[in-house]
């Protein structure tokens, strides 16, 4: 470990300067400027740039469909999350028992998560289409429906169908982690504890939840912040849609910004929800540092 | 770890056949799909007559075949130099300790949580103004920023485990600190690296918002916006032409991910759990 020299501290910020000069230039410099614009009536389109003061947000406070949006934000990223973390649990799991073919299938599963989302949304729609789709179809030969539903343009079935296409395409991610985390429960504490009566229940929650306890909430933080940032598949499935439905901050900002060219309005909507995902990040922090 | 009871096999079998049908299905119907005869798009049928017009229907698509030299292009460039600089930073918060280090760390790791849509805000009038939009290096620049985070990281985890002891007897040999990163150290760390260089690739190659939002030419397209204009409008019908397409955009990152696996997924988790 090298402390003193003043030669090796130039080398060590010359080794960080590309990585710092990217991050201030892409990163650093349009959040500050964005915070700045929210207060500006800046339009892509024509050249006006004054100072607005807050008029940005209280126009957004009194917008009617600021709250159902931050609602929608909520109830997308809150199912976004558990759904698939349960089932990357329970395959994560199943995975762990080292049957035959479990390898294969644990690498087949990580391809849905690997893939485009551009290709998981054309994906899904073709699967929900309402006339031709295969969902339908099952569902009708099965007798579950006897007309077809079309999912994409209900209000309650479109948050649905959104959530269950990204439940597919992360399901594998928290699978991979929780394996990661399983590996490092002890083996013989769970012998011991069945020579003591414990059945898997109890040996699950009371020695295996324990251990890979850090490793669960992690994931639930990285995942949630994830999901916040989300917008592939929104983007492609419903576009927000229909009546605003499915619509996230995500896909809210970008609409203002690049279909509507009102940055001003759309850096305000950007700049509430940075403080949504800054809380979470804060969580995530503060979980690192105990780790360490 | 768990008792083969009636119970866990009851378990077992009935999670393997639902979650096994719903992470396998979807993926099987992606490609049955797209090797569909056209005439019977609207049948439903599973790996029936096989027809590999589609998927080379698409691939002699022009302006598709624009879309992947651009994209293969682009996620190249990006992965090799997201990884060069991230293992850099990396190398530098590992072995060197000096004031602003951790600062420095801190923030690099919290730009994950700044919202990309927030950022493209000011991004979109600072390129325009600087003649930087529909021009790759613009968004090269924001794939390299935007996995930064993750390599820094992970890379910075990976020196960690390498010795100082290697180093010093490298210096005791009279190499440079520079030499005894590039030819010592960074060879060592090749796994972590591997990792960080698939993981920018398949971001560069799967992203949506940022080249739909900086790249505003077809001939400049890359895969993912391209693919959104090809089936909108007239194409929004063209099922299996969507799914061959879909699954010619999959391959590469499927097959370098089936090769590389272990190590991706090892790397990538061991780098965020410990930090």
């Amino acid at each position: 470990m090298k402390t003193n020299s003043k030669n090796s501290t130039l080398m060590a910020w010359l080794l960080v300067l590309p990585a710092l000069l990217i991050f201030a230039l892409m990163i650093l410099y349009p959040f500050v400027n964005s915070i700045f614009t929210s207060f500006t009536n800046k339009n892509l389109i024509f050249p006006k740039n004054d100072f607005v003061g807050f008029e940005n947000y209280t126009k957004l406070f009194k917008d009617p469909n600021t709250l159902p949006l931050l609602f929608t934000t909520i109830k997308f990223v809150f199912f976004s999350t558990i759904c698939p973390f349960t089932l990357g649990l329970i395959w994560a799991i199943l995975m762990n028992e080292k049957f035959k073919a479990s390898e294969f299938m644990r690498g087949l599963t990580l391809v849905n998560w690997i893939i485009p989302g551009i290709a998981i949304g054309f994906l899904w729609n073709w699967i929900y289409n309402g006339d031709y789709g295969i969902l339908n179809a099952l569902l009708n030969k099965m007798g579950i429906i006897d007309s077809n539903i079309i999912w994409l343009a209900g209000k309650q079935t479109s948050m649905v169908a959104v959530v269950t296409a990204r439940t597919w395409q992360m399901f594998p991610w928290y699978m991979a982690f929780i394996m990661g985390g399983l590996q490092g429960v002890p083996n013989e504490l769970c012998e011991a504890s069945r020579i003591d009566g414990a059945n898997n229940i109890q040996v699950f929650t009371h020695i295996i939840i324990p251990t890979i306890k850090p490793v669960l909430i992690l994931i639930l933080i990285l995942g949630t912040i994830s999901n916040l940032q989300h917008f592939d598949l929104i983007n492609v499935m419903t576009d927000g849609g229909p009546e605003r439905a499915t619509s996230t901050f995500a896909i809210e900002v970008y609409k203002k910004a690049f279909k509507e060219y009102n940055l001003g309005r759309a850096a305000a909507l950007g700049v509430i929800w940075a403080i949504l995902l800054g809380s979470f990040s804060f969580i995530y922090l503060r979980n690192l540092k105990e780790d360490n | 770890m768990f008792q083969k009871s009636l119970g866990f096999r009851i378990f077992f079998w009935t999670f393997i056949i639902l979650i096994g049908f719903f992470a396998f299905f979807p993926q099987l119907w992606m490609i049955s799909t797209s090797l569909k005869p056209e005439t019977e798009m609207y049948k439903i049928s599973f790996f029936q007559n096989f027809d590999l017009s589609n998927l080379n229907r698409i691939l002699h698509n022009s302006d598709f075949l624009g879309y992947l030299r651009n994209g293969m292009m682009v996620a190249i460039i990006s992965s090799i130099l997201s990884t060069a600089v991230s293992a850099f930073a990396g190398y530098s918060f590992s072995k060197f300790r000096y004031k602003g280090r951790k600062q420095v760390m801190a923030i690099i790791l919290i730009s994950q949580a700044f919202p990309q849509g927030l950022l493209l805000v000011s991004l979109y009038p600072m390129l325009q103004n600087m003649g930087m939009i529909d021009k790759f290096p613009s968004i090269i620049l924001a794939y390299i920023a935007l996995t930064l985070p993750i390599g820094t990281w992970t890379l910075k985890a990976y020196f960690d485990q390498i010795p100082n002891s290697i180093m010093e007897a490298a210096c005791i040999d009279g190499a440079s600190d520079f030499t005894t990163m590039i030819k010592i150290v960074m060879p060592l760390a090749f796994p972590g690296m591997t990792t960080i260089a698939i993981y920018s690739f398949v971001w560069a190659w799967n992203d949506l918002l940022y080249a739909l939002t900086l790249i505003s030419t077809t001939a400049k397209r890359t895969l993912a916006s391209g693919m959104i204009f090809t089936f909108t409008g007239e194409g929004g019908n063209d099922w299996i032409g969507m799914m061959a397409a879909s699954v010619i955009a999959s391959i590469p990152v499927a097959i370098m991910f089936v090769f590389l696996q272990r190590f991706f997924v090892a790397g990538l988790t061991a780098g965020a759990v410990k930090g």
